[in-house]
């Protein structure tokens, strides 16, 4: 009896396949800010909207943006989306959600300075009702493709491209790509949003693994910061903003480049702006 | 008595010795029926887990300032350079490298996938890739294999020597790829600029990248390139950027451009 299930036990250890071993993207991630860097650090300057896909809407949305609108108290603990944090100056923390039996990865949860928890679903759950609440991580669900993550965003409250006003509606959805190689973490994301855009508007970011570092928590007060009227926003009427072309004479870029726009992100438009 | 047991010993011996050298000789020959009667092992182009070919247009929503135009002398935003790398930058002289013969130094490996404009992948022959740019008219060679024996080194070049592997996923026990992406190590470079404005890379620099296909819901096709440079005398760190390509239809608005310094 003993040698039956003694040779019962060898057949199935030669049969049996262990679970395929999927990319594991858990782990610290120093972000590198290597392109872009005066936009995501110290921040974007006005008017500044180039290689942008916007539409005229998001135009007259940015210009409309007072940057004081982010001293209501409403807006002070507002924190990044999940489209946008991707490119903030946030060191990133991944960590992954073991299935107790199966031992399989059934969620990522990413993790930046000034973010909420998002989780990124693996099991095969379906998006929420279109009407479910909208929230600022989003409702992420993930599916392997080959060693890459392809992730599906929906339910994002509405938020912003640019830290400078450009707004993205919260009818958008983003599709990001997770690429690890070796010690790098690329990260692609398509936001498509028919309110503001007219194509998808891709973007690639970097990380390094880095193994001393720990996300600290981000605990934040709402204070009185500028004393107005209670039903004051700050904005700037139509037409009236006075600061929208101080980047392109700054930079000495042409006014229409600055506007942003599909046209724009292309090579083509560089003999356009010679001319 | 003795004799004869020496004598069946010989024979003995004998007999092994042949009995041996016959086993290698048929070995020998069974190993040579094997290896004419086994299939060629597959060729990179064949082992390919994506399919990278085609034209592809580059999409610059990214450090747009400092691509899509040529950047201030002194702007050297993002780029973690060295003291020695700020004081060559800071002699950035646009004319004289015209003159000199230098004038491509901004469409170098190192710098080249940044570039704005179209570049086109095909496979050269069955170990190469290639992947020639609009911008500055430049052509890269991805060999994948070894390099071959005794070949002398070539000299230092704008795209320098690059050798390439394909980097597969799954593949384990027998189930089929799922799928994969492309690892490129160049060498042998001659000193280039990372940005149009003289930030400089080295002789010495080494160029990873890795490439990688998406496929989104709409029809589009990307290309992500991820490029790491490390050069010690210019760079502090591991310089890594990531570029993006949208694949285009055909070439038919291909338009290869010389190098410009300016």
């Amino acid at each position: 009896m003993n040698v039956r299930i003694t040779l019962l036990l060898f057949v199935a250890a030669l049969v049996v396949t262990p679970a395929y071993a999927q990319m594991d993207f858990s782990g610290e991630w120093g972000v590198r800010m290597y392109e872009d860097q005066p936009e995501r650090v110290p921040g974007p300057e006005l008017g500044d909207f180039l290689g942008i896909p916007i539409n005229d809407a998001a135009r007259l949305r940015a210009a409309a943006w007072d940057a004081s609108l982010q001293t209501l108290r409403e807006w002070q603990c507002r924190p990044h989306s999940a489209d946008y944090i991707w490119r903030g100056p946030s060191q990133l923390k991944i960590s992954k959600e073991v299935d107790p039996v199966s031992r399989e990865i059934v969620a990522f949860h990413a993790e930046w300075l000034r973010s909420v928890d998002r989780p990124v679903y693996l099991d095969g759950r379906p998006h929420p009702s279109p009407n479910a609440p909208h929230t600022w991580g989003g409702f992420s669900t993930g599916r392997w493709e080959g060693d890459m993550l392809t992730v599906t965003v929906t339910h994002l409250k509405e938020g912003y491209l640019r830290r400078n006003g450009l707004p993205r509606s919260d009818k958008a959805t983003v599709r990001e790509h997770w690429i690890r190689n070796g010690d790098f973490l690329t990260v692609m994301t398509v936001v498509t949003d028919p309110v503001y855009l007219t194509e998808p508007f891709v973007r690639t970011t970097d990380y390094e693994l880095t193994v001393n570092q720990q996300v600290p928590p981000y605990p934040c007060g709402v204070v009185q910061e500028i004393d107005r009227p209670k039903d004051q926003v700050p904005h700037f009427l139509p037409g009236s903003n006075p600061y929208m072309e101080e980047f392109a004479t700054k930079h000495k870029i042409p006014v229409e480049a600055t506007r942003g726009g599909a046209e724009t992100m292309y090579p083509e438009f560089r003999a356009k702006i010679r001319k | 008595m003795r004799n004869r047991l020496a004598f069946r010993i010989g024979v003995i011996a004998l007999a092994y010795s042949i009995a041996c050298s016959l086993a290698y000789v048929v070995s020998g020959f069974s190993r040579t029926v094997i290896a004419q009667q086994a299939p060629a092992p597959p060729t990179p182009r064949a082992q390919a887990p994506i399919d990278l070919t085609g034209y592809w247009v580059s999409i610059v929503t990214e450090d747009w300032r400092w691509r899509m135009v040529t950047p201030p002398k002194g702007d050297y935003a993002s780029i973690p350079m060295t003291p020695a790398a700020r004081k060559v930058a800071d002699a950035w002289d646009p004319k004289r490298d015209a003159a000199s013969g230098e004038g491509c130094r901004a469409y170098g490996a190192g710098a080249i996938m940044r570039v704005p404009g179209r570049i086109h992948i095909t496979w050269e022959n069955d170990t190469t890739l290639r992947v020639d740019t609009e911008a500055g008219t430049q052509t890269r060679l991805f060999r994948f294999g070894a390099p071959g024996p005794a070949a002398p080194a070539a000299p230092p070049s704008w795209q320098g020597r690059s050798a390439a592997q394909w980097q597969i996923s799954g593949g384990r026990r027998g189930a089929p790829p799922a799928g994969g992406s492309l690892r490129v190590v160049t060498t042998g470079l001659r000193p280039g600029y990372l940005r149009k404005n003289g930030v400089p890379y080295s002789a010495n620099a080494v160029v990873t990248e890795y490439y990688n296909r998406t496929n989104e819901p709409n029809g589009d096709t990307w290309l992500v390139v991820t490029t790491v440079v490390e050069d010690p005398m210019y760079l502090n760190g591991r310089f890594v950027t990531s570029s993006h390509f949208k694949k285009a239809m055909d070439g038919s608005v291909w338009n290869p451009t010389p190098c410009e310094t300016s």
